[in-house]
Formats: structure tokens, C-alpha cells, sequence
């Protein structure tokens, strides 16, 4: 387990991460979600001891990564954003040295790395320079790192960034079966629904602070009242929204164009009577959606920020 | 899962993270053997001659200098890497792996140590061959005592970076230190034509003390005493220990923050 313990981080003036607290439970993954300056890389610097916290404490797996370092930094793998390595290396070269550096045991290292470069499709690649090669190629040898390492908390900071949709699936599938052999993951990202899809709790940062942590389905349920329907009408039928509004699980009803909007509670089950209400005063229904509450209406709702 | 590497295998890897590196920018290593070469038989040649007058061979004394001169400037680097590593965010990812800080640290300088030693060792074979006096534990004294130096002048370097902490500022200080240390000593003259108001720096100059060790294991006519060895024995344990106490002071710290 991952304890956060009332943790601040602060770069001279400015507080960077202030007063986290929260659990991260062994084999979850936790998705940190936030836009960039929220303060997610520091919070993972912070637990990786690569920052001292200016006040609280990191508990990794029970060690203290102020008092232990050393054992909080041999169970955690980070993929960094932005890709750490030196680029005047290939990729096979890297991640050797990353396996060897981080105890990756000698009779398996071989096998993994070309594993891991032949699931990347980087097997034809892994003797180039790596400065020679693509932004999604560089982010996919950050990847590669962790993947080879498979550490008890593997940490992905945007690991999806600069890579196209296939990719991005790969790497989503690796991440599960990671988890599902026994790691603990951290995910940061300011992709919805990268964090909606993988994560089986998200902590929501904003201007350093966590302002709620839950599972995505609760957090999206707990903005009741909050579903939309939308009923494009052949024509505009003004008194439909009085109309609309006297149905009691109703929010607000207001026209944007010739699109009739419906803010409501339980929208799925309520849809076909609204259907009925407006037909009966003479609306022609064209096409019908229905919107639930997202992540990101869930991220609008505590921060007050859109994240995209 | 994968298990906590011993301290000794850390510091190998890091060594080899430098060597691995290294190894793959040959154009440095031609271009600094390129400059020693051409120093040795133009510079060197032709001082030599005209030095010859006065009963002296200079190139013998230059060439030990040169070697001596060289791993001065290539221990230098490290300070330079250091700021590269920070600019490139390589120090997170380093400082996130599974060893100490203070195991960082002696890597770190012993890297650039080793790595200079590689860059000198052919130019030392290629000196005591010149200058005929070739052997196998000569030349493995000469290292010694070269690498002994390096490790004090990474301390230096890292000494430098972590008081200068901006880049370009380093880069104007660490070549006027590196003028500085190898030109007020006797690795390419000897002290006594070096000017009076000089004459104290170059003599406690490790630098000196270093040309003058291996001199004396080389070349007949020179010698060298504890004298020698207790300066820069003094300058390694002095700046290798600073240089670590500040390193790790940063690193401790939160890194260059």
C-alpha cells in the first residue's frame, strides 16, 4: 500500500503539492488525474524520494521514503513523461542498463527485453540511436523500461502521450497485465478517458491539492441530476420548455438552436416520457442523445476546470 | 519482481553507464587524441629544438605533461555531464533507481575518473614508448597515479557545479579553471621558467606533483618524494570529499532545486 500522509511539496515560494493525503491499495490502478501544473510529477517524485517532502510523509509498502529511501526506490519503476534516458544509447542498450541497475535477474533479462521490444514493435529498431528516432518511438522506450523492469509500483506518467491509437491499446494491455501480476499502479494522465477506461480509483488533483479520490463509476454517480437529453426538433416549439420543466426530475430545459436541451436526473429512465411530453404539445422529435455525467464533467464539477 | 542490487554492482553499472557512453562518441575520443598527437609532434618537436641548446630534452618532459594535462581536462567534463543530466531530467531518472545517494555520488566521479583513464591510456603507452623507457608496471604506475588525480579533479568539477549552479556561468568558470590548473603548473614547463609571482600556486598544484610522480617513474634525472604524493593525495581527499558532501547535499535536498 501507498500512503500519502498530509504531504506538501513546495519549490521556494510556491507550493507545488499542498497537504495530500491519500491511500493507494496494493494491485489497484490508481489513476492521478489532473492538467499539467496540477502537481501529479511532483506527488510522484515525492513518493519515488526523488523529492524530500517539505511536510508529511510517503509510506511505500509500510517503508518510509524519507527514512528508507533505498527500499522505497527498489520496489518503484517509473516511466517519466517526458523520456529519461541517454539518447546517445540504443534502445536495447537501455534497457539493459535500466534491468541491470534495478536487480532485473540475469537469466530472465535477455528474454524480457526482446519481449518487450518485439510487443513495441521496436525489435528492428533497437540497435539505433535512440536520438534518431520518432517522439512515439522514444515514449514507447520509456515504456519499455518499466515493463521490463515489472516492479511491485510501477508509476506511467502520460504514458500514452505522442503515441497513435494502437499503440496506445498495447500499452493500456500491458498495464493490466502488469497489475494483474501483482504490481501496484500509478497512472498520471490528463486523458479522461485513458483514466476512465484503466483506473480502478482516480485522485483528482488541482493546483496541488487532491480534491477527491473514488472509483470513476461512483464519482460519475455522484453528480446526480446532471444527465442531458438532447431532441433536435424539426421546428422550434417555444412553450415546450414550461412544458419540459413541470416533469418533477428535471433541472432546467432551455433551447440551443433547434436542439432542446433537457438537464435532468435519470435521464436513461425518463427518456421515453420526454419523448411523449413533447410530442403531445407538437414536437417532432428528429434525432434524440443522451448524455451522462463523464470523468470530465466529474474533474468540471471539483475543480471548476475544464481539463482539455 | 526484481531484487535490490548490491552496492559494489551499482557502482559498476554506473561506471559502465559512463564507458557505455562513451564508447559511442568516438569523435571526442579522435578529436582529443588527435590534439594530443598533434601537440606531441608539432608543439612538442619543435620546443624541443630549440630547448635542445641548453642541454634539456623537453619533449621527454612534455610528453608525461601532455598525458597529465589531457586527464586534467577530461576530468573536468563531469561537472559539465552533471548540468546535462539535470537540463535533460537524466537525474531524476537516476536518482529514482534503486541505490543511495552517496552510491550516486561516488559513481558519478569515479565514472569520469575511469573514463579519462580510458581516454589516456593508449597516449601513456604511446609517451613511455617514445620516450623508451616502456614497461608494463611503469605504465600501470603512471595510471595509478593518474587516476588518483582525475578522481580529484571530478571532485573539483563537482565542486564547481554545485557552488556555480547555472550552466553558462560553469562553463566560463571550468575553463578558466582548467587554464588555471594546468598552465600554473609544471605539467608543460618546468617551474623553474614559470614566472616568480606563479611559482608558490604551481608548486602545491597537484597537477605538478602528478607530472613530477610520473616522471620520476619514467624518465632518469627526475625523482619525486612524499613530498609529491602527500599534495595530491591531499587535493584528491580535499575535493573528492567536497564535492561528494555538496552533491549529496543537493541531491538531499530535492536534487538542484
Amino acid at each position: 500500500m501507498i500512503q500519502f500522509k498530509d504531504v506538501t511539496k513546495s519549490f521556494k515560494n510556491v507550493d507545488a503539492v499542498k497537504g495530500v493525503s491519500c491511500e493507494i491499495q496494493d494491485r489497484e490502478i490508481f489513476g492521478l488525474l489532473g492538467p499539467n501544473g496540477a502537481g501529479k510529477t511532483t506527488l510522484i517524485m515525492t513518493m519515488a524520494t526523488v523529492y524530500n517532502p517539505t511536510r508529511g510523509e510517503v509510506f511505500v509498502d509500510g517503508h518510509s521514503a524519507s527514512a528508507n529511501p533505498d527500499e522505497v526506490k527498489a520496489l518503484i519503476g517509473i516511466s517519466f513523461q517526458d523520456p529519461k534516458y541517454d539518447r546517445i544509447l540504443s534502445a536495447r542498450e537501455i534497457l539493459e542498463w535500466h534491468a541491470k541497475v534495478t536487480g532485473v535477474d540475469k537469466g530472465v533479462r535477455e528474454k524480457r527485453i526482446d519481449e518487450v521490444l518485439a510487443k513495441f514493435g521496436l525489435a528492428g529498431e533497437a540497435r539505433k540511436r535512440t536520438w534518431t528516432l520518432s517522439g512515439g518511438t522514444k515514449k514507447k522506450i520509456e515504456n519499455a523500461k518499466v515493463f521490463v523492469q515489472r516492479p511491485k509500483v510501477a508509476v506511467f506518467d502520460e504514458p500514452t502521450a505522442y503515441l497513435d491509437v494502437p499503440s496506445r491499446l498495447m500499452v493500456w494491455d500491458m498495464i493490466s497485465e502488469l497489475r494483474d501480476e501483482g504490481s501496484t499502479v500509478v497512472l498520471a494522465t490528463n486523458m479522461m478517458d485513458e483514466a476512465d477506461r484503466m483506473s480502478d480509483r482516480v485522485g483528482i488533483m488541482s493546483r496541488g491539492e487532491m480534491v477527491q479520490v473514488g472509483e470513476p463509476g461512483r464519482l460519475k454517480g455522484s453528480l446526480k441530476g446532471r444527465d442531458i437529453i438532447e431532441l433536435k426538433l424539426e421546428a422550434v416549439v417555444p412553450e415546450l420548455t414550461t412544458e419540459v420543466s413541470k416533469v418533477e426530475e428535471v433541472r432546467e430545459a432551455r433551447y440551443e438552436g433547434d436542439v432542446l436541451k433537457i438537464v435532468l436526473t435519470n435521464g436513461r429512465g425518463l427518456l421515453p416520457h420526454m419523448i411523449n411530453v413533447v410530442t403531445a404539445k407538437g414536437g417532432k422529435v428528429q434525432s434524440v442523445n443522451l448524455k451522462e455525467p463523464s470523468l470530465e464533467d466529474v474533474f468540471l464539477h471539483y475543480t471548476g476546470m475544464k481539463l482539455s | 519482481m526484481s531484487e535490490k542490487p548490491s552496492s559494489l554492482f551499482v557502482l559498476w553499472v554506473l561506471v559502465e553507464r559512463d564507458l557505455r557512453t562513451l564508447l559511442k562518441s568516438p569523435w571526442i575520443l579522435i578529436n582529443r587524441t588527435a590534439f594530443f598527437l598533434i601537440q606531441l609532434f608539432v608543439f612538442a618537436v619543435l620546443v624541443t629544438k630549440l630547448a635542445t641548446s641548453l642541454g634539456f630534452n623537453y619533449f621527454d618532459f612534455y610528453s608525461v605533461g601532455a598525458v597529465v594535462s589531457t586527464i586534467t581536462s577530461i576530468a573536468f567534463i563531469i561537472g559539465e555531464d552533471l548540468f546535462e543530466e539535470e537540463e535533460l531530467g537524466l537525474l531524476d531518472y537516476l536518482l529514482s533507481l534503486p541505490f543511495g545517494h552517496s552510491l550516486f555520488v561516488i559513481g558519478r566521479a569515479l565514472g569520469g575518473a575511469v573514463r579519462g583513464l580510458i581516454y589516456v591510456t593508449p597516449m601513456m603507452v604511446l609517451v613511455a614508448y617514445l620516450d623508451g623507457y616502456f614497461s608494463v608496471a611503469g605504465v600501470a604506475g603512471s595510471l595509478l597515479v593518474i587516476f588518483v588525480l582525475a578522481t580529484g579533479i571530478s571532485g573539483l568539477s563537482i565542486t564547481l557545479a554545485m557552488l556555480i549552479r547555472n550552466a553558462n556561468r560553469f562553463d566560463i568558470v571550468i575553463a578558466l579553471a582548467e587554464l588555471a590548473t594546468v598552465r600554473v603548473s609544471a605539467a608543460i614547463y618546468p617551474l623553474a621558467y614559470i614566472p616568480k609571482v606563479l611559482q608558490p600556486a604551481a608548486t602545491y598544484s597537484p597537477v605538478t606533483s602528478t607530472s613530477d610522480i610520473v616522471r620520476a617513474i619514467f624518465l632518469p634525472g627526475y625523482s619525486a618524494g612524499s613530498y609529491e604524493v602527500v599534495v595530491l593525495l591531499l587535493f584528491v581527499a580535499v575535493f573528492f570529499g567536497l564535492g561528494a558532501a555538496f552533491l549529496f547535499r543537493k541531491l538531499e535536498g530535492g536534487r538542484f532545486e
